[in-house]
């Protein structure tokens, strides 16, 4: 393990403090995200309103900390289950080859070709917006990219000369997977979780844009942005702080994965 | 070109067909689970089982749902993905009114988007580990983390509202010639470039970056060849396969992943129409839309294919 | 938001009979609106573009389609009625030059001379009959057929005259004839592509869901009317996208603003913000066939749970009046002043909430952007509702097609109407045991017999008294919740003269085309 930079470090930081607020959003927020509790609205940074007010007069400091509770939650578990399904259909496609790789991968390549946000919406409209649904569909969505990655990672080391010997010393397919193929892997695939991971946060804005999103009173970030966006034009915080943790926490994401991994990286937003 | 080039060409033509082929039984089995009998929702309030059972007898929604499946594949097959259940326009017609305006903003969008991506990513890729690499990283992985509405709404702001350089709309009907047409869509096409340009370019950087560091391409550089002779001449060929791959990607995205940007300039393109189409619950005109962005998508993907086989020498060999 | 007619009884200074068939008629011609605003001569010339609410390939200029308020711009452009309401919400003459009546049954219409279509041909008698006949034919499938159903004979008894026979007494009929379906078509018009009246502007350009365009009638019957040369018209569905336009100077005057852009639009120099002060609301909708919530002590807990002064202020930042659970605005000579005014009560609407035997379940309370304010009104209830136990699920569904999906079909819900020519029209619209728009399904003979009666009564106090308890019917056993009767808010250049407030709807009451100059 080599020691991080400065900048990684800077970029660790950031994701811990922010999924440290996500944890404690119940006992640090100094009020009840839905509750209205002045009628200065789309108000300045002040002390008892650190981070200003929305466009009801609700506390943006404590919408903003119950915010990442929604958006680092579904990003990261939608992310896990999506590179889950992608790495494990991806090796046993991999490994196994025939008809079920053929299967899986035209199955895999045809739900890749429907825009991302578009089927979000499709589904979403039609089962209603709660949080499951959102989790699941950013799941499905992003399943195939994972799939793809582990399936082509997995291929090339299925050549490689260490599991031909592996093999011929007559190991089973689950072992050659556990001992031979998946260490090798993992580097790469930590990177397209990233990678993924500031896709859904960005799906979940463009959802949160069209009204399909998170319900209200909750709001994930990229909701608070929407729901304040009037202010935009005299710089209230409302609309620049949320913003700014989606950024902060996208790029911090980002820098993290680029000082994990020196590895290639060559994925599509679908 | 050879007889083996040939085939493998003919054989991702016949992969893009099944793909298609899944991708209409996908489209249609998702939009046949969206809840509620359409012919209740198209009655509303007037739903007598009497009614309901006579619309659905002339929807065909009596029959059972792989007879339906075929008979909508037939109708595609033959040019005729159906009637608007809404308005009782032929889909086609509909789609037509909207596809030209899609059409121009991607295209012009994408020439804006792919010289600047390919310099970007070129140049990167050059001069990689530079401090010029790593800012142009910064920049794009910033713009990248920023809602495109976000982007959007502060470029009408700054250009529009504030400057009033540019207009706030894109979408003006009536001839125009063509710098009142670039006035318009300056600032969604703005937009639709800086999301575009990052992933773009990020690509390109990285299929350029695998071929600089092979061993070949080091062999010329150790026999004199000039950094730009190298990017041109030994690196671009052999990286051009994955690089057209993430033009297609990013080209096909701006034909029906535009709705936000559609919805902020008030521009009628299909995306806006497939929204509507959902939230009126119109199945033809929703599944006419997506197998559209599909056909499109699996077109783009089968083209940057095919390019990829002419232009690598090793492919083109075997 | 959702628009079907026109008027309220707002200012109640209203006095339909005596206007009309006395002294009224007298007016034709001079001056309709002598706001300030005329103070100033109009200017002619120019052209300007204005942006409507919504936008769908659902947009028509057959008048008896109208639904959107975009709709009703779009066909006053081209379109006349009978009588046109003013800015008291009196009736005036517009096509016709006079209307009598023998006894509120049958009235006879005398037709204006020298009035003719875009097309050059002259209005008789038959464009007339022929344009409010067609309302009854089931085939034309009208959204006023409710209204039209009280002409039982339509006939022409002279070249410029119309008799009108009622199936009962109507004291309201001219305000009724000023209902924008009512607008006055060429006869044996079947083909709405294209739009031929006797209106301000011509018709050059109609696109479904993308624009209109209209040229200046140079032989409009009024004079010197309209002063532009030319207006487009178009929807932008999107607000925030709506006052960008205004504010970047592509547009002359948005319709539909929300209060909170107002700040942005009175902060920017050559923009100003016009306000009309009108009956429209946002209504709660607890529909009483619904299962689970579908009962009147959980309607009762829903009224009782909100926080009106803080809907006000939060949501229309002022721009609104307090209502009483009832359609009708304090300052209609109608109101019912003995009503005390139910408040946030969240005791009595625990009470009934718990009455109701509803507990922990959730209820889904279905609200849009459709409904302007309803999911910020709905977020208010939810918050209130959580301290009594109540449990609300706030559910957002966007705009495009929420009347048709939603509307009425939601258990819980909103709805936004607005403003209606008189108690009568609104009562028969939304609160009648078999009106299309019930939308709490609210069921009620004796409120129906009231509804009747009230219609051919003469009598003020006696009438005043019927409609009275109507409101108390509709307040405590409707399943309706009207917290605010808010304001219509466009936001316009401040080079755009001649807008003065018609309580019937925004944009000067939909009719802002044949009435503004451009100030350059």
């Amino acid at each position: 393990m080599r020691r991080l930079s400065p900048i990684s470090m800077a970029a660790l930081a950031v994701v811990v403090a922010w999924a440290l607020a996500a944890v404690l959003a119940p006992w640090i927020a100094p009020f009840p995200p839905g509750r209205i509790v002045t009628r200065d609205s789309l108000a300045d940074l002040s002390f008892r309103f650190p981070l200003g007010t929305d466009y009801l007069g609700r506390d943006m400091l404590s919408r903003v900390l119950f915010g990442a509770r929604y958006t680092l939650g579904i990003a990261a578990l939608s992310t896990s289950l999506a590179c889950l399904m992608g790495v494990t259909l991806g090796l046993t496609a991999a490994a196994r080859g025939g008809w079920f790789d053929m299967a899986a991968s035209r199955i895999l390549d045809a739900m890749i070709s429907v825009p991302s946000l578009l089927a979000a919406l499709v589904v979403v409209s039609s089962l209603g917006s709660s949080i499951p649904v959102l989790i699941a569909v950013a799941a499905v969505i992003y399943t195939p990219g994972a799939y793809r990655l582990s399936r082509a990672i997995a291929v090339n080391i299925n050549a490689m000369d260490f599991v031909a010997v592996a093999r011929a010393r007559g190991e089973g397919t689950l072992y050659l997977i556990a001992a031979e193929i998946l260490p090798n892997m993992i580097l790469p695939v930590l990177t397209d979780f990233g990678l993924r991971f500031v896709f859904v946060v960005l799906l979940l804005t463009g959802m949160s844009f069209l009204g399909l999103g998170i319900q209200p009173p909750n709001a994930d970030w990229g909701t608070l942005v929407r729901e304040n966006v009037e202010g935009l034009s005299f710089g209230a915080p409302a609309v620049i702080t949320p913003a700014l943790a989606i950024a902060t926490l996208t790029i911090a994401v980002n820098a993290l994965i680029d000082s994990v991994a020196t590895g290639r990286r060559d994925d599509d937003i679908r | 070109m050879n007889a083996a080039m040939l085939r493998l060409i003919a054989l991702r033509l016949a992969l893009g067909a099944l793909t298609l082929f899944i991708v209409a039984a996908l489209v249609f089995t998702a939009t046949e689970l969206l809840p509620g009998d359409v012919a209740e929702a198209l009655l509303g309030q007037s739903a007598t089982p009497a009614a309901v059972a006579g619309l659905r007898a002339a929807l065909h929604l009596d029959q059972p749902s792989w007879w339906r499946f075929c008979l909508w594949l037939g109708g595609l097959l033959g040019g005729d993905p159906g009637v608007s259940l809404v308005n009782r326009l032929p889909v086609v017609v509909l789609i037509g009114n909207r596809l030209p305006n899609s059409l121009k903003l991607a295209s012009i969008t994408a020439s804006v988007t792919v010289p600047l991506a390919l310099l970007l990513g070129i140049t990167t890729a050059m001069w990689r580990g530079s401090r010029y690499d790593r800012m142009v990283g910064m920049a794009i992985i910033g713009i990248v983390s920023v809602p495109e509405f976000l982007i959007a709404s502060l470029a009408v702001l700054v250009f529009a509202v504030k400057l009033r350089w540019l207009p706030a709309l894109a979408f003006r009907a009536g001839p125009q010639d063509f710098w009142a047409m670039m006035r318009l869509l300056a600032i969604p096409v703005g937009t639709l470039a800086l999301v575009g340009i990052g992933q773009m370019s990020r690509m390109t950087r990285a299929a350029l970056v695998t071929v600089l560091e092979s061993s070949y391409v080091e062999m010329a550089r150790l026999k004199g060849a000039g950094p730009l002779r190298i990017v041109l001449i030994h690196a671009l060929p052999n990286a051009l396969g994955p690089i057209v791959n993430a033009i297609a990607l990013s080209t096909s995205f701006l034909l029906g992943g535009v709705i936000i940007v559609e919805t902020i300039f008030n521009y009628p393109g299909l995306a806006k129409l497939m929204v509507d189409a959902v939230s009126t619950r119109d199945l033809p005109l929703v599944q006419a839309c997506a197998m559209l962005f599909c056909a499109a998508y699996l077109a783009l993907v089968l083209v940057a294919d095919v390019v990829a086989i002419l232009s690598n020498p090793r492919l083109r060999q075997r | 938001m959702r628009e079907h007619e026109i008027g309220s009884d707002g200012l109640g200074r209203r006095e339909v009979m005596r206007m009309l068939t006395a002294s009224g008629m007298a007016a034709a011609g001079s001056g309709w609106l002598a706001g300030p605003a005329l103070a100033q001569a109009p200017k002619r010339g120019g052209t300007i573009r204005a942006a409507g609410y919504s936008s769908s390939t659902a947009d028509t200029v057959d008048p008896a389609k109208q639904t959107l308020s975009t709709d009703y711009v779009r066909c006053n452009m081209f379109y006349n009625t009978l009588t046109a309401l003013d800015g008291n919400l009196a009736p005036q003459p517009e096509l016709a030059a006079s209307i009598e009546s023998d006894r509120a049954t049958v009235w006879t219409i005398k037709l204006r001379k020298g009035v003719t279509f875009h097309d050059g041909k002259a209005l008789t008698a038959a464009d007339v009959v022929y344009s409010l006949s067609r309302h009854n034919d089931p085939k034309v499938g009208s959204i006023a057929k409710p209204l039209a159903a009280q002409m039982v004979e339509i006939k022409a008894t002279a070249p410029d005259e119309v008799q009108i026979t009622l199936s009962s007494p109507n004291a309201d009929f001219p305000v009724v004839l000023g209902t924008f379906h009512f607008h006055i078509i060429k006869e044996g018009t079947t083909d709405f592509t294209t739009a031929i009246g006797t209106g301000p502007y011509k018709c050059k350009e109609f696109t479904p869901g993308v624009r209109t365009i209209g040229v200046r009638n140079a032989n409009y019957w009024k004079p010197g009317k309209p002063y532009l040369d030319e207006i487009e018209f178009f929807g932008i569905p999107d607000e925030t996208a709506r006052v960008n336009a205004l504010l970047a100077g592509d547009i002359h005057i948005a319709g539909g603003i929300t209060p909170r852009s107002t700040r942005l639009i009175k902060a920017q120099p050559g923009l100003a913000v016009f306000e009309t002060p009108a009956g429209v609301y946002t209504d709660l909708i607890t529909r009483l066939d619904a299962p689970v919530s579908g009962n009147l002590d959980f309607a009762l807990a829903m009224k009782y749970l909100q926080d009106r002064e803080q809907m006000r202020d939060a949501i229309w930042q002022g721009f609104a009046v307090i209502g009483n659970d009832h359609p009708i605005t304090p300052s209609n000579r109608f109101y019912n002043k003995d009503i005390p005014q139910r408040a946030f009560d969240p005791d009595r609407a625990k009470f009934h909430f718990q009455k109701s035997g509803i507990g922990a379940t959730a209820i889904p309370i279905v609200v849009s952007p459709a409904a302007a304010g309803s999911a910020e009104m709905a977020v208010m209830l939810q918050e209130a509702g959580g301290k009594i136990g109540l449990n609300l699920e706030v559910r957002r569904v966007p705009a495009d097609g929420y009347w048709a999906n939603h509307w009425l079909k939601s258990a819980v819900g909103y709805g936004n109407i607005n403003p209606r020519p008189s108690v009568d029209i609104l009562m028969s619209l939304f609160f009648k045991s078999d009106a299309p728009w019930n939308e709490s399904a609210w069921k009620d003979p004796k409120f129906d017999q009231l509804l009747l009666a009230a219609r051919g009564e003469i009598d003020f106090a006696r009438r005043k008294q019927m409609y009275g308890d109507m409101q108390l019917m509709i307040r405590d056993q409707s399943g309706i919740g009207i917290p605010l009767f808010n304001s219509y808010l466009d936001g316009h250049v401040t080079g755009l003269k001649g807008l003065a407030p018609i309580p019937v709807g925004g944009m000067m009451g939909f009719n802002f085309a044949e009435n503004v100059w451009l100030d350059a």
